[in-house]
């Protein structure tokens, strides 16, 4: 070959890349086989190089994945580092560099802020309604500890208040872009009837109590939607998973006992019920109760594809993998740690759970699997209670810690550990600007994230104890 | 003579009787008379005196006053006859014999006596002392010194004057000594000749005179006339001396024809070189039986040369990556001693040959092998090289003890002052929390939210909270002062089911009182100190059902596992024994007093998980006293100055007793009384110590501001010891006021533990 004189008449030294990628509207024309560079590139000027391969009107910028880990140095010293000779073939694998999601603004909220969803067009919710999401704008919701949801616009703004719940909300979603559901450490989850037609003309929409749902004996700490099906699950730390229509004439009635008995119910409760809402929401009853778990279940979600099946994690360091329509759990996985947080990746079919052990678990839940745990993320450095995957990018996800951080993970860049262990560290780092220039404070006091949502229109979103809901997003 | 005079006359003067047997009048007489004699003339050996001068002298000079003429009379004559027959002795010539006719007629020679006469030449004076041998001073007190042979005193020799004996010293008489002599007290005077003796004495030289030490030599052989002739003949020469021998010839002429026919080599000066060779050859002496191996037959008399074996992969300068040695296997190596190594390298990874060193031992290598030649020792080695570390049992690494706590993962605050108590509830989803501030609070575990508070007190701390032990029931039960409140928590914590359940046992024990009047209402004088009551209706409109109000302050509130009993402890030194420790039955509301007189102040007491057993720790004890049989089942005697807190392992077997004295001790209840194990790892006091309710795990809480979390593995079948490992020691939480943590309790199921401090803040470890 010619270059092989070149490498010896050129003084510094070269390496040879097979350049690849695994997504289509970035792959090359035609597959150029090797090509000789130098060792002293670096991310950048690797970057450029395929740009101009790829013949892109403007520019994309790229990551390169060199034997599952992101070159993060030159050449040289990536080789190095790793001990590959560098008469070895390289195979490079390019793909879109994740630009780092930068700090946005902030929501301040009365008390502590539990959970946090976005309403946009892109969102799940919009995707599942039959006309889309037809205001152009995204609304983020958000339940807070002192009981309120709200509903805010991205100019930081309370859109919409929803007085109803008793006690701390604890998980609040968008069902669709006319209906929420949240729940709450009162042992219901209530139905919520959101509309912004009225929006228009003052800048205020209403959200009023549709239905309330009765069935679980404590604190409902995570709810799924699945919109199509108009299923809810619920997962409550009396250790059951509720499965709920949101559909008032398919659900059944309530159960008495669990109903607010106005001769027992307390003042607070009385106050509430005759000022706030005169108009008294419908109760409803689950439609089935799961029962399995050992202790209290801590997150709950359907299969992305399939929504008879669900999937749901507990204290008992368990995952449970549910039939739906007959309600039996069909298969159990046990880990060695409390299980706080759960999230699907439906493209590598696995599951992501966050642990109380400071890592995250992704678990393949098909019954052919041969280890419970496929992959170990680390880098938080306290309980993962918030998962969500990245909308565009099915190989990222981003992970909300009582550390007070959010990570962002990319599950391509792998390097194995002792004991055949996969393990994988955090792309990027999202700090809570509430603690910036602070002192770090003992135990994360203050800072804890406790909910994360990824939105391909607004960015990450996350809620936590400094009473924030804080948007990060990438600037394109 | 009468023998009585005699007696009365001489007392001291024995009379020697030389002749015993043949008594004769006579004989006796002359005996008695020589013997008078001697004792008063003074010339007794004057033998040629008259007779009568003698008698007449002896007549004279005799003290004796002659009582009666009579006895006179027979004195003279018996004189006169002994006078008679001394005569005749002293006549020599004259006949030894008297002779006599017998019966026959014949003649008979009467011998006479011989008398034993002193005729050897006893120069010394008759002035004997005769006191015997004892020393003279016993007589210094006296005028005599002693006695002669006829019991007179004998006189003390004057002394002189002091002056006197000045002037004998300078006027020495001849052979003056200046000694006394001990047996007369006189001075000792030497004469001539007894110091010659002396003189020669101390001269070393013969005592004696006339001895000659140096006689001269005699001559037997040599003297002259006895010269002895030598044998040797002295005739000359003979002429063959001078002419050459022909047999010496014969024999020279044979050494110089085999010199000539080179038989005999002559001495030759050997070369350098040659020299050179013959050192080398006495230096080494090397053989290689294999240096010319021939490959033979397999034979039992044939030993090939050993087969050395070929290089493996790990020899080679790039070995497969395998066989590189990982960093543990490379510092096992390294802390191997020489011997004990398998290889005596490590593998060596080099990307080309041109890039292996050289070899870093050859110098060693070679200096050991002289070493070895030299036959001295390469090392010299104590011959017991063993470890005391080494013989320690070994310790599992606490990495593979996992899970325990290692982090602060949350932080409860909110308490103002010191929070005194907490309590995880039995399903592990909520903390209740008691300080100083009179509060009790209700917190989210991980979160750190509270949930819930109620403020039971404006003046007096809340000392204990505790949970019920029941699944079904949601009841809190906080002592502050000297009551102990039962509380149903509101703000949504529990469902109205289990709400109603829990307010249902509270009261259940209303209905009993009402049904079964107990026995001290029933009449006995004893007021019941204790009072169940229902609480005021704000109070119950906050959760809190029923009072239990107790004379004392409750200090500790342990329930049994069933949640029917519980127990308080009121270590205060005022409380009376009787009274301080008490066994209550939430269901009947009745409170007992197990004991009737208590040694020593209770500090803490808890229930057996699963016998019907009840432990009581005193301030340096802890009894086990059977709650059935109503007896003490055994006393442990710790050893620690004052019992802080016990902790039952929940198996039942082995209790953790930690003391204000700053240890840890675990107590097997199988090995005795005395601690199986001590831990001294804090620097300050143990507030409370605390089993995993079904971990291996232990924690205790210190003044030092620490909590210590340990690893404490107790295997049923009791044939092995428990294992203690201490795992981690959690920091955080601030010292105030001397106090640091004062209390830790576990979660149920998880390796988390919470630990209150008196800085107002309650940690959550993970």
């Amino acid at each position: 070959m010619a270059t092989t004189t070149s490498t010896q008449t050129e003084r510094s030294s070269q390496v040879r890349i097979h350049l690849k990628s695994r997504t289509p509207d970035i792959e090359l024309p035609q597959d150029t086989g090797p090509i000789l560079v130098s060792t002293d590139l670096k991310r950048f000027q690797l970057s450029t190089l395929v740009n101009r391969l790829l013949d892109t009107e403007k520019p994309v910028p790229l990551e390169f994945l060199i034997n599952g880990q992101f070159l993060r140095t030159s050449l040289d010293q990536f080789l190095t580092a790793n001990g590959i000779s560098a008469e070895t073939t390289l195979t490079v694998e390019y793909v879109k560099a994740l630009v780092p999601p930068l700090y946005v603004s902030s929501y301040e909220h009365d008390d502590w802020v539990s959970s946090v969803d976005v309403l946009s067009s892109s969102s799940k919710a919009a995707e599942w309604a039959a006309t889309g999401y037809a205001n152009a704008t995204p609304r983020i919701l958000s339940g807070s500890y002192d009981g309120l949801l709200r509903v805010w616009n991205m100019s930081s703004e309370v859109v919409a208040t929803g007085t109803g719940h008793n006690a701390a909300i604890k998980s609040a979603r968008f069902i669709s872009p006319t209906q929420v559901v949240s729940s709450s450490v009162d042992r219901t989850i209530c139905l919520w009837k959101y509309d912004d037609s009225s929006e228009s003309k003052n800048g205020q929409a209403s959200l009023t109590p549709s239905l309330e749902l009765y069935g679980h004996k404590a604190s409902v700490d995570h709810i799924a939607v699945h919109a199509p099906t108009s299923r809810l699950l619920s997962a409550s730390a009396d250790h059951t998973i509720g499965i709920w229509s949101t559909k008032k004439n398919e659900a059944p009635a309530a159960p008495e006992t669990l109903l607010p008995d106005t001769s027992t119910s307390n003042k607070r409760r009385k106050l509430s019920s005759s000022t706030a809402s005169t108009k008294q929401a419908s109760q409803r009853g689950p439609l089935r109760l799961l029962h399995g778990h050992q202790s209290q279940v801590s997150s709950v979600c359907f299969d992305a594809h399939d929504p008879t099946v669900a999937y749901s994690t507990s204290w008992d360091h368990s995952q449970k993998t549910w039939d739906l329509p007959t309600g039996t759990c069909v298969d159990t996985r046990t880990t060695a740690q409390s299980l706080l947080s759960l999230c699907t990746l439906p493209s590598m079919s696995l599951l992501a759970a966050g642990t109380s052990a400071r890592h995250i678990t992704l678990i393949d839940p098909r019954a052919s699997a041969a280890t419970i745990s496929a992959m170990t993320l680390r880098g938080h450095t306290n309980a993962v209670i918030a998962l969500t995957q990245n909308p565009t990018n099915t190989h990222q996800l981003v992970s909300g810690s009582h550390d007070g951080t959010c990570r962002v993970w990319d599950l391509r860049s792998v390097r194995s550990e002792a004991g055949s262990e996969r393990v994988a560290d955090s792309v990027y780092i999202i700090d809570r600007e509430s603690a910036k220039g602070k002192k770090p404070s003992p135990a994360h006091e203050g800072i804890k994230v406790f909910d994360v949502c990824w939105d391909e229109e607004v960015g990450v979103v996350s809620a936590g104890e400094d009473k924030k809901v804080q948007i990060n997003k990438a600037s394109s | 003579m009468p023998p009585q005079r005699a007696g009365q006359k001489r007392k001291v003067v024995e009379v020697p009787r030389p002749q015993h047997n043949g008594e004769q009048e006579i004989s006796n007489d002359a005996l008695d008379g020589a013997m008078d004699d001697d004792a008063d003339s003074e010339q007794d050996l004057s033998g040629d005196q008259t007779d009568e001068e003698i008698d007449h002298e002896y007549a004279l000079d005799s003290d004796e006053v002659p009582t009666s003429a009579e006895d006179v009379e027979e004195k003279v004559r018996s004189q006169i006859e002994r006078l008679k027959t001394a005569a005749q002795n002293a006549d020599g010539d004259e006949p030894n014999y008297t002779i006599t006719t017998d019966a026959n007629g014949n003649e008979r020679y009467v011998y006479r006596d011989i008398e034993a006469e002193y005729d050897s030449d006893d120069s010394a004076p008759a002035t004997t002392n005769t006191i015997g041998d004892i020393p003279l001073t016993y007589y210094d007190a006296y005028p005599h010194i002693g006695y002669d042979i006829n019991g007179r005193r004998i006189a003390r020799p004057a002394k002189g004057e002091a002056l006197d004996s000045l002037l004998d010293s300078i006027d020495l008489p001849e052979g003056w000594t200046g000694l006394t002599d001990p047996t007369t007290g006189k001075p000792l005077q030497l004469n001539a000749e007894e110091l010659e003796v002396l003189k020669k004495l101390t001269r070393n030289e013969a005592p004696g005179e006339g001895y000659d030490p140096y006689p001269d030599m005699v001559e037997y052989f040599t003297g002259k006339g006895m010269e002895e002739i030598m044998p040797l003949s002295a005739a000359p020469e003979p002429k063959r001396r001078f002419v050459p021998s022909s047999h010496e010839h014969k024999r020279v002429m044979k050494i110089v024809k085999a010199i000539k026919e080179g038989r005999i080599k002559p001495f030759r000066e050997p070369t350098d070189e040659e020299k050179e060779r013959a050192e080398a050859e006495l230096e080494y002496a090397s053989y290689d039986v294999w240096a010319n191996e021939q490959p033979r037959a397999d034979h039992p008399m044939n030993m090939p040369a050993p087969k050395l074996p070929p290089p493996g992969y790990e020899e080679s300068y790039h070995p497969p990556p395998e066989y590189l040695p990982s960093k543990q296997e490379r510092d096992e190596w390294e802390q191997q001693d020489d011997e004990e190594r398998v290889r005596d390298f490590l593998p060596q990874d080099h990307s080309a040959l041109r890039k292996v060193p050289g070899y870093a031992q050859f110098i060693k290598e070679k200096f050991e092998r002289c070493l070895d030649l030299y036959l001295a020792p390469r090392v010299r080695r104590s011959k017991l090289n063993i470890d005391p570390e080494s013989l320690l049992p070994k310790l599992p690494d606490p990495q593979e003890l996992k899970p325990f706590p290692t982090t602060n993962a949350t932080l409860y605050r909110g308490h103002e002052g010191k929070v005194r108590s907490i309590s995880i509830d039995p399903k592990g989803q909520w903390i209740a929390s008691g300080g100083d501030d009179g509060t009790v609070r209700i917190w989210e575990l991980l979160t750190g939210r509270q949930l819930w508070r109620v403020k039971l007190s404006n003046s007096e701390p809340v000392n204990v909270v505790s949970w019920q032990p029941s699944q079904e029931a949601c009841i809190l039960a906080a002592a502050c002062g000297e009551t102990v409140h039962f509380i149903v928590p509101q703000g949504h914590l529990c469902s109205p089911e289990v709400d109603a359940a829990s307010r249902e046992l509270l009261d259940a024990g209303f209905g009993y009182a009402a049904s079964n009047p107990s026995k001290t209402a029933a009449g006995s004088d004893k007021p019941n100190p204790a009072t169940w009551a229902r609480p005021s209706t704000a109070l119950q409109d906050k959760g809190i059902l029923l009072t239990l109000t107790l004379r004392s302050t409750p200090k500790t509130v342990t329930w049994h596992r069933r949640g029917d009993y519980f127990s308080t402890v009121s270590p205060a030194n005022s409380t009376a024994s009787s009274t301080a420790v008490a066994i209550h039955t939430l269901s009947k509301h009745l409170s007992q007093y197990p004991f009737r007189r208590l040694k020593g102040l209770a500090q803490t007491a808890c229930f057996h998980p699963s016998r019907p057993h009840f432990f009581v720790a005193t301030r340096q004890s802890v009894r086990i006293y059977d709650l059935q049989a109503q007896k003490l089942e055994k006393e442990l005697r710790p050893g620690a100055r004052w019992i802080s807190d016990i902790s039952l392992h929940p198996l039942g077997s082995n209790l953790l007793i930690s003391s204000y004295d700053k240890r840890l001790l675990w107590h097997d209840l199988d090995l005795g009384a005395t601690p199986y194990k001590t831990l001294r790892y804090h620097s300050k006091a143990i507030r409370g110590v605390h089993f995993h309710p079904t971990l291996p795990l232990f924690a205790d809480a210190s003044d030092d501001g620490t909590l210590q979390v340990f690893h404490g593995k107790v295997v049923g079948d009791s044939m092995e010891n428990a294992t203690v490992v201490p795992l981690k020691v959690l920091r955080g939480h601030k010292v105030s006021r001397e106090l640091g943590v004062l209390d830790v309790q576990w979660h149920p199921r998880e390796a988390w533990c919470v630990s209150a401090g008196a800085d107002g803040t309650i940690r959550l470890w993970t």
